[in-house]
């Protein structure tokens, strides 16, 4: 009968109880407990139990016998094996660092919370060598996770969450318009959803090797989180909580001019050429206008401005000193504001262990009006039935209510779009923010014709009434989890049946309320109704033999059966709203079209098997296989099968004598294969429905011609590495190589216009990355009180699509605002960018006749957002119970086009607009009065340019008389992504409060430096959506947020 | 196991099989948007013929056409239409006419005549987009167009094109029976009236005649004389697509103009000077008084191609914010004028160059609202009479008034003033090129057709908007 063994776990240096030590009984890895802040355990232990294994990181693990008695105390060192932990592999395996052949990192939760980001995710960012993170600065935005660089040249290539054995998709909502630019919100990504403080650890599995078990899904690598269980012994409360507060980077935002006020230039009355008459003879600002390339500014110049005609305002009716805006746009920004609080209680007996725990996070951002609560309530619990049957389970509920989420793209919407593309520096938005709250009107700057007594707003909106009125809001209840059973069948061998759920029901509401500008569109109410079921049913045994005394084997057969359903409805006003404020379907002007309706099922019938055959724990071959058969394939090819194999040889053991200096050494390659299907309804072809036309029934062809012969795609993947560790762990080193081919791609291949189709359903293409990924850690000082770690990351992926399609060798991938255009190109590197480029002579830029730079066609290669390489230093220096942590995040190379310049540089915001020429004149002085500018470059024969051109007007320094070129930038930064300072209250006061087992308090500090950046204005690395298109492509950005905080983290 | 994989494959909220007629009205409702929208995106002939100027963004006047990109966007529309899933924006043309005719030639159930009747009408529309496509890019994928299984199409001549065209749609004359029913109520231009087709037929014919009498003056002469028989011969004959009041199928032109809020366009001083001057009694159709400015209560013109104070200058009329007017494929008063030119060049087609010339304006100020007796009025004014109006050939005379009448046919206007190369206009200073004769070939045609591209550039001596398309000989 079962028995509990307890003891305590100290530290053979200090004596001090260590916790978290993992506890097993040996050859039984599901029987386990960790120690308590004490390092106190005690585990209920079958009969025959005869060794206990210890372990934890950083030491060296020991087992020790057990006999009769039912105390086992001892004391681990740390050790030359440290590297050789644990790691979660796929399908949960646990398997021992020396067996793994293929690159597995492990993160801590501890190192994912440590700057309590409540986007799990984006604490992963620099702490993982090939890991790209990729964050949006918008409240609640997503984050674009892609490992080892972009596989498929249309497809997925965000990486697969895997939760518990519960997979999690990494897609958005987001629409193809709005991640392209156009005008829309960012929903964000469902693997936000995830509660960090439940993450006990993760272990990003890079290479196709690592996660060929969990089929076609897993080719762009895995993120495999375990979270945390409940303890065996005894009961818990753990309370986490704190609170940050943020305010904008300003170097992330853009700096105006003050010289020059609203307009376009010298054109309007003719009184004076920068201003209109009003009927009574006074000056009246051009507020229809969205530029400041207008009159000087003069205090002594009396002018109406917008405010003069809003009703109520102090100045109503009363012409004004033509001055700047005592308060630019950065002042509209408030102090975003975010609490997280967390309690979990767990426990356990004999015959169980639960966790219940409850997490509520609050993010108020810096626009007004932005608030997103997520709540999430989650338990696992597991029961021992009888000592070979345990069931387990875990689930989460999650809540995530999104109430004004930040504007993208381009439109009137995004109030950034707004601020820094079209904006008249004579404005202060404090009297924007009185005007709107007079009466919660749109009270805008920017009447179309108020001398004419035409007050409706032309392109922009008052931008608080944006916020306040044309918010969107959205609700997202999803039940993730599994429920397990786990029978033992006999000593080795384990048969596990599992049942994963994945279900949400999102509902998002946007809306445009009467009154606002229809340049981007008319008011309108819209509702999305999706929902989302994702069902993965798992059979398999695993079974663990020793083959005499130098072999083990160890191996996984099963079948996982995955059910995807996915429905959605879409639905939106037509025309215009009736009743101001009444936000339904029914309140439409004119009847609304057929709502868009979408059922997409999937399923995938996978069997897989694995074997390692390990010799004396030191040379391990790895070969698995699969087969997986889709029904998004055509009938007759959806079966394909796929392999990997992968061996590992840990050299260090056989050199303990020969290089005593050498703690940890590993040499390992694979090489794996991985079949992927398509999307969904890619086979055979539709009609789409166009609105009906009166009573005449309207039917139309799509654009995309889909293909019955398609088959499976397939990812190649070669991988070597090396793991070394130094004079006793104080030194670390790792290597990896990888070469990936994703081949026959399916995708949508664009293709002439004139077949009818844009793009077509193909096997065709191949994309190949290659990279090296290093890791390193040294240990400079490690005394009993004082502890400093530095560790450090850098990859290098080289993205190159080899080939595309029938002799095309580029294709379009997605069209941008401003002529821009995303492509893959033959030879070149994924999402390069095109667009029109200077006329170059010998180098220099060609001017034309006229003064004005020539320019090209739209289809030269401008820029590439593929980064050089990319890095984090991470340091940690503690002295007893308090320890400081920071994270440089940096990544070299990658252009960005910025919109947001192209535009602000022709409507005269920037201060470069408004300079000296080279008579030392203001160049926006008429030329005829020593104005103007004289473009650096040549004329035609070489000479060098002496043509001054007007700068009077809009557009010299902006995108009308500049080539797209012009405003591609180097995307590069180095961030001091991340410091905490963490204070643990010292044992000493522990042991006087008899309920508290620990605490601690940290300050801690996010995105608050980016020490090294070339894009002017913006931060290089906000993005509109996650996804394949967009990036590389900056509109409307949104500035970075520093954020500071405080937690506290109580044990009881 | 998976058991159900064909059921999972195929969408259960799309149709895989739809009534032939449904395409064509999809595919009329895509052409009529695409003629008539003055979208800076899409259509900019309004811009470049000069009848409108533009008031704060002005790129598209000076030539700027990659931005959007304009090639590509209007190219699109006629072969295949926007690529949104959108059920509010509207079909293409090319394709969807292609799918009909396999529809309908497919169904068995059809009357013979009916079948006949609605395959010659699909040829109509399809020789319709195809003149439009030609007349702006010049040598266009044709032979291996429209197929799926030629990823790469080939470019073919222009002047075959054409006379292809004249082939397919003097079969598809041939083919009309006026006494049997077409497209039914499917049909939103005529609402299957087959009488009404022969005769747009035969106006297509005489202006596909006319417009490569230059190039090829023989096979215009026989084209133009055998149509010129059976063409519109009033206002209610003409080829209209009457749009719904409420979006999406409203006036594109109601959309960009009223609906948008925007005031991008205004009337150029050239055109708005022009009218006043003739004193043309359309003028209070095709613009508003301007609304405060220098000149309160009158008519005012912008300067083309540079910023103008939309509040100081003439917007487009009223007439022109109705949802629901028509958009005019092809009119009465071009088919007169076509007429006036061919009785120039010598062609047998019935009466003077003087009485089609008279016929033409008076059905132009009628369709606008005005009686026979204004027309005459206009006619009796020497700058107006064609006897007296300026210019000393028939292209001078016919191409200013022409260009007067098709104010809200852009596409059109833009081909008979390449053509007429009257009134002379001239490029703003700051301009990106000369005035375009043609469109470049879509940017993603170099990518995805290089070899064919660049073969057809050559051909035409050039991708560049300057290169005249093969009938715009002077």
């Amino acid at each position: 009968q079962d028995r509990t063994i307890s003891g305590k776990v100290v530290d053979q240096a200090t004596g001090q109880g260590l916790p978290g030590v993992t506890v097993i009984v040996k050859d039984k890895g599901t029987i386990g407990t960790s120690t308590n802040a004490e390092g106190v355990y005690a585990l209920p232990v079958p009969a025959g139990t005869t060794t206990l294994v210890f372990s934890f990181v950083g030491y060296a693990t020991q087992e020790a016998a057990v006999t009769s008695a039912n105390t086992v105390n001892i004391s681990l060192a740390t050790d030359a094996k440290q590297l050789n932990e644990v790691v979660v592999t796929a399908l949960g395996v646990e398997r021992t660092r020396n067996s793994l052949a293929y690159s597995a990192t492990q993160v801590t939760g501890t190192d994912i919370t440590v700057a309590r980001n409540p986007n799990a995710i984006n604490g992963l960012s620099g702490k993982v060598a090939g890991l790209s993170i990729q964050q949006s600065n918008t409240l609640g935005g997503s984050s674009n996770v892609v490992i080892r660089g972009t596989k498929s040249i249309t497809g997925n290539n965000q990486a697969l969450f895997v939760v518990d054995g519960v997979p999690i998709s990494n897609l958005n909502t987001n629409s193809a318009g709005q991640q392209s630019g156009q005008s829309g919100y960012d929903y964000g990504n469902a693997a936000a959803d995830i509660n960090p403080d439940d993450i006990a650890s993760t272990t990003v599995l890079k290479g196709a090797a690592a996660t060929a078990l969990y089929g076609s899904r897993a080719a762009n690598g895995v993120i495999l989180i375990t979270t945390k269980k409940g303890r065996k012994n005894g009961m818990g409360v753990t309370i986490n909580s704190g609170v940050t507060l943020g305010r904008i980077d300003k170097s992330t935002f853009i700096k105006y001019q003050k010289q020059y006020g609203g307009g376009y230039g010298r054109y309007y009355g003719p009184t004076n050429p920068y201003f209109n008459d009003s009927p009574t003879g006074e000056l009246v600002a051009p507020t229809s206008e969205d530029a400041s390339y207008g009159a000087p500014f003069d205090p002594n110049l009396l002018v109406r401005q917008w405010y003069s005609y809003t009703p109520g305002d102090p100045n109503f009716g009363q012409a004004t000193p033509w001055t700047a805006g005592a308060n630019d746009p950065s002042t509209f920004f408030q102090t975003a504001a975010s609490t997280l609080n967390t309690i979990v209680v767990d426990g356990g007996s004999d015959n169980g262990t639960f966790k219940l725990g409850y997490n509520n996070n609050i993010d108020r951002g810096v626009l007004p009006n932005s608030k997103i609560t997520k709540n999430t309530l989650n338990f696992a619990g597991s029961l021992n039935l009888n000592p070979k049957l345990t069931l387990s389970t875990n689930i989460n509920f999650t809540r995530v209510d999104g109430l004004g989420r930040y504007g993208t793209g381009y439109g009137s919407e995004n109030i950034m779009t707004n601020f820094r593309q079209w904006w008249e520096t004579n404005l202060d938005v404090s009297q924007l923010k009185d005007a709107y709250f007079r009466n919660n009107t749109n009270a805008t700057w920017n009447f179309a014709s108020p001398e004419n007594g035409d007050l409706s707003a032309i392109y922009w909106n008052n931008p608080y009434f944006v916020r306040y009125q044309n918010y969107e809001n959205d609700t997202r209840y999803r039940t993730f989890g599994n429920v397990m059973a786990n029978y033992k069948v006999l000593k080795g061998l384990e048969i596990v049946g599992r049942l994963t759920v994945d279900s949400y029901d999102e509902f998002q509401e946007e809306r445009s309320a009467v009154g606002s500008t229809q340049a981007s569109y008319v008011p309108y109410y819209s509702r999305y109704n999706h929902t989302y079921r994702e069902f993965n049913y798992d059979l398999f045994a695993n079974f663990n033999k020793s083959l005499g005394t130098n072999f083990t084997l160890q191996g996984v057969v099963g079948t996982n059966l995955r059910r995807q359903y996915d429905n959605s409805l879409f639905a939106t006003t037509n025309g215009g709203l009736v009743v101001p404020g009444l936000y339904s379907l029914a309140n439409s002007a004119n009847s609304i079209n057929a709502p868009s309706e979408g059922v997409t099922q999937v399923g995938v019938d996978g069997f897989f098997a694995s074997a390692t055959l390990g010799f004396r724990d030191r040379i391990f071959l790895d070969l698995t296989s699969r087969v997986d058969r889709s029904t998004t394939l055509p009938v007759n090819s959806n079966t394909y099968y796929y392999p990997s194999a992968a061996l590992g040889y840990v050299f260090s053991e056989d050199l303990h004598d020969a290089a005593p200096w050498l703690s940890y050494g590993k040499v390992r390659a694979n090489y794996a294969e991985v079949g992927n299907d398509a999307p969904a309804l890619s086979v055979f072809d539709t009609y789409r429905k166009p609105a009906v036309f009166g009573s005449t029934p309207l039917f139309a062809l799509p654009t995309t011609k889909n293909n019955p012969d398609l088959k499976s795609e397939r990812t190649r993947s070669f991988e070597a590495g090396v793991e070394t560790a130094y004079l006793d762990n104080r030194l670390g080193l790792e290597a990896t190589i990888y070469q990936q081919s994703t081949i026959n791609q399916i995708l949508p291949v664009s293709v002439s216009a004139a077949t009818g189709y844009i793009s077509r359903y193909v096997n065709s293409g191949e994309v190949r990355n290659r990279g090296l990924e290093l890791s390193a850690f040294v240990v400079p000082v490690k005394t009993g009180d004082v502890n400093w770690r530095l560790s450090a990351n850098w990859s290098r992926n080289e993205n190159t699509v080899r080939s595309l399609y029938q002799g095309v060798d580029n294709i379009i991938l997605a069209s941008y605002q401003g002529g821009i255009t995303s492509n893959a190109t033959v030879n070149e590197a994924y999402g390069t960018l095109r667009g029109t480029n200077f006329v170059y002579l010998d180098g220099q830029r060609v001017v034309g006749a006229n003064g004005y730079y020539q320019m090209t066609d739209a289809n030269q290669e401008i820029g590439n957002p593929t980064p050089r390489w990319r890095g984090g230093i991470t340091n940690t220096v503690s002295y007893k119970s308090i320890s400081l942590n920071f994270l440089v995040d940096i990544k070299s190379g990658g252009s960005v086009f910025s919109l947001d310049r192209y535009y602000g540089l022709a409507t005269g915001l920037q201060p470069e607009t408004a300079g000296s020429n080279d008579l030392g004149n203001p160049s926006r002085t008429p030329v005829a009065d020593g104005g103007g500018v004289i473009l650096a470059g040549v004329q035609a024969d070489g000479s060098a340019n002496t043509v001054r051109v007007s700068n009077s007007n809009y557009g010299l320094y902006g995108y009308l008389r500049n080539p797209a070129a012009a405003f591609v930038y180097d995307a590069s930064y180095v961030k001091l992504r991340e410091v905490a300072l963490t204070i643990g209250l010292p044992k000493s006061l522990l042991a006087k409060t008899p309920f508290l087992k620990g605490a601690d308090f940290s300050i801690i500090g996010r995105n608050l430096w980016i020490i090294h950046k070339n894009l002017p204005d913006a931060d290089p690395e906000d993005v509109a959506s996650s996804g394949n298109i967009g990036q590389g492509y900056q509109g409307g950005a949104y500035p970075a947020v520093r954020t500071v905080g405080a937690n506290l983290r109580l044990r009881f | 196991c998976v058991n159900s994989l064909t059921d999972y494959n195929v969408s259960p909220k799309q149709a895989t099989v739809v009534p032939g007629v449904t395409l064509v009205s999809a595919a009329q409702l895509g052409l009529a948007r695409a003629m008539v929208s003055p979208n800076v995106n899409t259509n900019i002939f309004e811009l470049i013929v000069q009848y409108w100027a533009e008031t704060t963004y002005f790129d598209e006047s000076i030539y700027n056409i990659d931005s959007r990109p304009i090639p590509r966007n209007f190219w699109r529309l006629l072969f295949l239409g926007n690529g949104s899933s959108d059920p509010t924006v509207a079909p293409g043309v090319l394709l969807n006419l292609t799918q009909a005719k396999t529809v309908i030639t497919a169904d068995n159930t059809l009357d013979a005549a009916v079948k006949a009747n609605q395959l010659a009408c699909i040829e109509v529309l399809s020789v319709y987009a195809w003149t439009v496509l030609v007349d702006t890019y010049g040598n266009v994928p044709y032979t291996e167009a429209l197929d799926f299984n030629k990823p790469q199409p080939k470019y073919d001549d222009a002047a075959t094109i054409y006379t292809d065209l004249f082939a397919r749609l003097n079969a598809a004359i041939t083919s009309m029976k006026s006494g049997s029913a077409g497209l039914g109520s499917a049909d939103l231009v005529y609402g299957g009236n087959m009488t009404s087709w022969i005769k747009f037929a035969n106006s297509l014919k005489l202006r596909m005649a006319i417009t490569t009498a230059d190039a090829n003056a023989a096979q215009a002469k026989t084209q133009a004389e055998q149509a010129a028989p059976n063409v519109f011969a009033a206002n209610g004959d003409q080829a209209n697509f009457v749009f719904q009041a409420a979006p999406p199928n409203a006036n594109p032109l109601w959309e960009n103009l009223v609906q948008s809020g925007r005031k991008d366009f205004v009337g150029t001083d050239f055109f708005i000077n022009q009218l006043e001057t003739l004193q043309d009694p359309r003028l209070p159709k095709y613009f508003q008084v301007a609304a405060a400015g220098m000149a309160p209560g009158t008519y005012i013109g912008g300067v083309y191609g540079t910023n103008n104070n939309a509040s100081s200058f003439s917007q487009p009329g009223v007439a022109l914010q109705d949802p629901t007017l028509p958009a005019v494929l092809e009119s009465y008063s071009e088919v007169e004028f076509l007429l006036a030119e061919a009785a120039a060049r010598g062609f047998s087609v019935g009466g003077t160059v003087t009485t089609h010339y008279n016929a033409a304006i008076t059905a132009s100020i009628q369709q606008w609202g005005g009686s026979a007796a204004d027309a005459a009025t206009y006619l009796a004014q020497p700058g107006v009479a064609y006897a007296t109006a300026a210019g000393t050939t028939y292209k001078q005379k016919i191409g200013v008034q022409k260009w007067i009448s098709e104010y809200i046919q852009p596409v059109q206007a833009w081909t008979d003033w390449r053509r007429l190369d009257s009134p002379t206009l001239t490029a703003p200073a700051g301009a990106l090129s000369g005035i375009p004769v043609r469109l470049r070939y879509p940017t993603e045609e170099s990518n995805l057709n290089g070899t064919n591209y660049a073969a057809a550039a050559t051909a035409i001596g050039g991708d560049k908007v300057e290169t005249k398309v093969f009938w715009d000989k002077f």
